[in-house]
């Protein structure tokens, strides 16, 4: 009897025996073959048994049927085929050998780590299943001490100056201002703050020389400046 | 601001075809690179044809079709439009012939309109900004394990070694709408800005990366310098990378030219 060993990762997951006239293959539960795995459709292939012939059919899937490295829609399965299912494999145990002159076709390149998507409604599905979506940060600076043009600043930007240099958010003033002092990043994690220029920057006092992060009132000292960090709720 | 910038792309060490394309447009200043995927040659027809039509659509009247967001510029919405548009045509041409079935892309795109940089992107194609000695990726991937850093589910360690990095959860061209992802930013005299591929940011470190763009004679000298270095750490994938340099004419410049001219 026919079987096929469905394996991820080279591991084995289970061995299935083809007993049935058709065995469907797919995401959803009322498949024979489950595979949960989120690059394989609801309902992704099937293997039907046509007389002595063994046929392995896609059903339309989103990212494919391969057998051997090539992607098909309906072909003949013998023993030894490898089929891939999204990043799962199928190995094709049975009595009837591949003819010598069409074995080792296709060797080109289908490998597991070739880009794939997920199907939109699945996706909305995972979104939904997981949604505690946070709201990005958003935060800025109050000026304590120093000329600025504004009293506060709000950091909309992923990444933004502090610097005399056009184009920096906080823009500072006066022959001898650094052309750029310091950069604040905004990122879904929150904010943080990165030297720059060779300029000394403190934050609460402190001397810092690589990225740190910013919590809401921490004190940022920098080219003559004093500055209050605050983050919106 | 101006733009002048250099792109290259490699097949990489595994892949039997290059799926990846570009476009550069110095004077519009605009950077497109795209990732394309699906079963034999769509891949590449979904990368090429996307990129072909944002190039056309920013060689035309560039109108914004829809309503426009009106927390970005006007240039980010004809960015976001763009896409909007390439989107349509390769869902289209995908649905039309069940050889293309299932093509889709990848895109990250660049437009420079006096200092502002619009950002728009779909899937994980990057785009980088090298400011003052610091990377800093300004897209975040439309991946499944992108989603679940998000969501405090994996760190950011786990997902960079996790084997479901090349599962995205938005592509172009499979669906029939979608929305890029906008961004905007101020730029700086001296920025550099990187787009690239998977296969490039799968390959090299970020901080690799600033070292070569950083050290490299020239643009075309630090294209190849990534390029080779996604090569030699496997080239699993195909390679692209377009680099942006971003620079202010200088009041004296006119005159550097004068004197450049009578020294010949």
């Amino acid at each position: 009897m026919a079987k096929v060993l469905l394996k991820y990762k080279e591991a084995a997951v289970k061995e299935i025996a083809l007993d049935k006239e058709s065995t469907t293959i797919g995401r959803k539960p009322d498949n024979d073959i489950v595979i949960d795995n989120q690059a394989v459709s609801g309902h992704h292939a099937s293997i039907t048994m046509e007389g002595d012939r063994l046929v392995l059919e896609d059903l339309g899937s989103l990212n494919g049927t391969f057998v051997n490295g090539q992607k098909i829609s309906k072909t003949e399965l013998f023993n030894g085929d490898v089929i891939l299912i999204g990043v799962h494999t199928l190995n094709v145990t049975s009595e009837k050998n591949r003819s010598q002159e069409t074995k080792g076709f296709a060797v080109r390149g289908r490998s597991m780590d070739e880009t794939m998507v997920i199907a939109p409604d699945d996706q909305k599905k995972i979104i939904a299943a997981a949604d505690k979506n946070l709201p990005e940060p958003l935060g800025g600076f109050v000026v304590l001490e120093g000329s600025t043009q504004q009293k506060e600043y709000e950091l909309k930007e992923r990444v933004s100056a502090i610097g005399k240099e056009d184009g920096s958010a906080i823009k500072l003033k006066g022959l001898f201002a650094p052309k750029l002092a310091a950069m604040v990043n905004r990122r879904k994690e929150g904010y943080f703050i990165t030297p720059a220029g060779g300029k000394e920057l403190k934050v609460n006092g402190k001397i810092i020389d690589r990225r740190c992060d910013l919590k809401d009132g921490d004190l940022v000292e920098v080219a003559g400046l004093k500055l209050q960090f605050y983050l919106k709720e | 601001m101006n733009l002048t910038a250099c792109g290259k792309t490699d097949q990489g060490l595994v892949r039997a075809n290059n799926e990846d394309n570009f476009y550069l447009d110095e004077k519009m200043g605009l950077l497109v690179v795209a990732d394309g995927m699906g079963g034999h040659a769509s891949g590449e027809k979904a990368s090429g044809l996307a990129v072909s039509l944002i190039r056309d659509y920013f060689q035309g009247p560039q109108k914004i079709i829809g309503s426009p967001d009106p927390s970005f510029s006007e240039a980010t919405n004809r960015l976001g439009c763009a896409i909007r548009l390439a989107n349509q045509a390769v869902y289209e041409v995908a649905q039309s012939s069940p050889q293309f079935k299932g093509m889709g892309t990848t895109i990250v795109a660049v437009l420079l309109t006096g200092r502002k940089l619009s950002i728009a992107h779909i899937g994980d194609s990057r785009a980088y900004l090298i400011r003052a000695g610091s990377i800093d990726q300004l897209t975040d991937d439309h991946s499944m394990v992108q989603e679940q850093v998000k969501r405090n589910l994996i760190t950011q360690e786990e997902a960079d070694r996790s084997e479901m990095k090349n599962i995205l959860t938005k592509a172009l061209g499979i669906q029939p709408e979608i929305e890029a992802d906008l961004d905007e930013l101020t730029v700086m005299d001296g920025d550099i800005l990187l787009l690239c591929t998977d296969g490039f940011s799968n390959m090299v470190t970020d901080d690799d990366a600033l070292d070569m763009i950083s050290s490299a004679q020239n643009g075309s000298a630090a294209c190849e310098s990534m390029i080779d270095a996604a090569n030699r750490n496997g080239g699993k994938d195909n390679i692209t990378v377009v680099i942006g340099y971003v620079w202010k004419e200088k009041w004296y410049s006119a005159l550097m030219k004068f004197m450049e001219f009578f020294r010949r």
